[in-house]
């Protein structure tokens, strides 16, 4: 097996989990995967020795998930809603921060909670979370979604103060 | 740097990707600021949160013994055909196989390209049909159960006049595609290997320049043949050895009795 094939493969644990949590089944999940590594496997010529392999490989999978299972999808909720502007954001802040009470709440949310959240966010949203949570920096996740570097970081403060917000429902 | 600033930055600041005036700035301000002190709280209580907390789901053992089986194990495979040394038996079945049915074994460089993706099509749906959770949509009682399933799955009737036999025999079938049409695919077995025939319409596609002539590669572990009969084209896959597949091939290309 090729070095880049190993190193490919090195990353299937973390393509997975987010395509579990874009798709929201197991499923639909692993053959977003399987059709990820096919689309690497015949692009692989088109991948440049040396620049990131993990920010190609998910812009594959996202791509693919854009462009096809997203149009296949019957359920038209699981998209989620979109993430609150910074605006709308920061004024509920100020409610749901007001005293130490509220994040002791935040502190107590329990893990299936904390997935029901994320899952009420955009696909977009999800995605530049679950991106950076992955440990990729802004460049890498601009690379992801096709964007500039900029905007990577308002839809990650966006998504994220959507997410807390999202939370203070959970968590009483 | 105002509150605006200050919340767009809280993330670098938290994984020390802001410069040390940036991370002075921020700083002042935070100790300045009540609400920003809040807003910042949460977003390390958020991140607690996700990290600490958000179930993972790394991919399953057999999703990742699929993905290894297919990744290409060499960077440039040479083809099979090129390389075997054909046994008698092979060689006759070859030979029954160009006399019988004309089309000639080949592969030029200016078809390459087209040649090559239809190929690299043919292993995808081949696998793609057998990674599924059902393989087989139709279980096999002979060629005269399975043909009649595609009726209204279809745009086309496929035409395939080869039952099974001991040596390869007719599993079952299932709905696939081929690059951007829908494709019936007949599964057959060759020992515990899974055989797919891929036949699908072969309109607008690319094809290697020979009308009617069978292409043959190896790609990725996998032999592959295409042929085209009229408005049908036809892909068959496996990974069994080169030689049995063309002794199969044969029994697709030969003139209906």
């Amino acid at each position: 097996m090729s070095a880049m094939a190993n190193e490919a493969l090195a990353y299937v644990d973390a393509l997975h989990n987010l395509a579990r949590h874009l798709t929201g089944n197991q499923e639909d999940a692993e053959d977003l995967v399987q059709e990820t590594y096919a689309r690497a496997f015949r692009a692989e010529r088109q991948f440049t020795p040396g620049t990131n392999l993990k920010a190609w490989l998910f812009r594959i999978l996202r791509n693919t998930f854009v462009s096809s299972y997203r149009r296949r999808r019957r359920d038209p909720t699981v998209g989620g809603l979109d993430p609150l502007d910074a605006e709308s954001a920061g004024a509920l802040d100020q409610a749901w921060l007001r005293n130490d009470v509220e994040l002791d709440r935040l502190r107590k949310v329990v893990a299936e909670e904390i997935e029901a959240a994320l899952m009420t966010l955009s696909e977009d949203a999800r995605t530049v979370i679950l991106l950076d949570l992955e440990g990729l920096n802004e460049l890498e996740v601009s690379e992801v979604l096709g964007c500039p570097v900029g905007t990577v970081k308002s839809r990650l403060s966006r998504a994220r103060a959507a997410l807390r917000l999202k939370l203070r429902d959970y968590a009483r | 740097m105002d509150c605006a600033d200050v919340r767009l930055n809280l993330r670098d600041h938290r994984q020390g990707r802001l410069g040390a005036a940036g991370e002075d700035e921020l700083r002042a301000h935070l100790s300045a600021c009540p609400h920003c002190a809040h807003v910042a709280a949460a977003e390390e209580e958020l991140t607690e949160a996700l990290e600490r907390r958000l179930p993972q789901y790394p991919a399953s053992f057999a999703l990742k013994r699929r993905l290894a089986a297919q990744w290409p194990g060499a960077s440039s495979p040479r083809a099979w055909w090129r390389s075997w040394r054909p046994a008698p038996i092979a060689a006759l079945a070859l030979a029954a196989l160009v006399l019988v049915t004309v089309p000639v074994v080949y592969y030029e460089r200016r078809d390459a390209g087209a040649a090559r993706s239809m190929v690299a099509e043919a292993v995808n749906d081949h696998l793609r049909v057998l990674s599924s959770q059902r393989p087989l949509e139709i279980e096999s009682g002979g060629l005269h159960q399975v043909k009649p399933w595609f009726e209204g799955r279809l745009d086309f009737a496929p035409v395939v006049t080869f039952e099974g036999d001991a040596d390869f025999p007719l599993k079952g079938g299932a709905v696939g595609y081929f690059f951007d049409r829908k494709a019936a695919v007949f599964v057959y077995t060759r020992r515990l290997h899974p055989i797919s025939l891929i036949v699908f319409r072969a309109d607008g596609l690319s094809w290697p320049a020979v009308e009617s002539g069978v292409s043959a590669k190896d790609e990725r572990g996998f032999a592959v043949m295409i042929w085209r009969r009229g408005a049908l084209g036809y892909a068959l896959v496996s990974d069994i050895d080169g030689r049995e597949l063309a002794s199969l091939a044969a029994k697709f290309l030969a003139p209906a009795r």
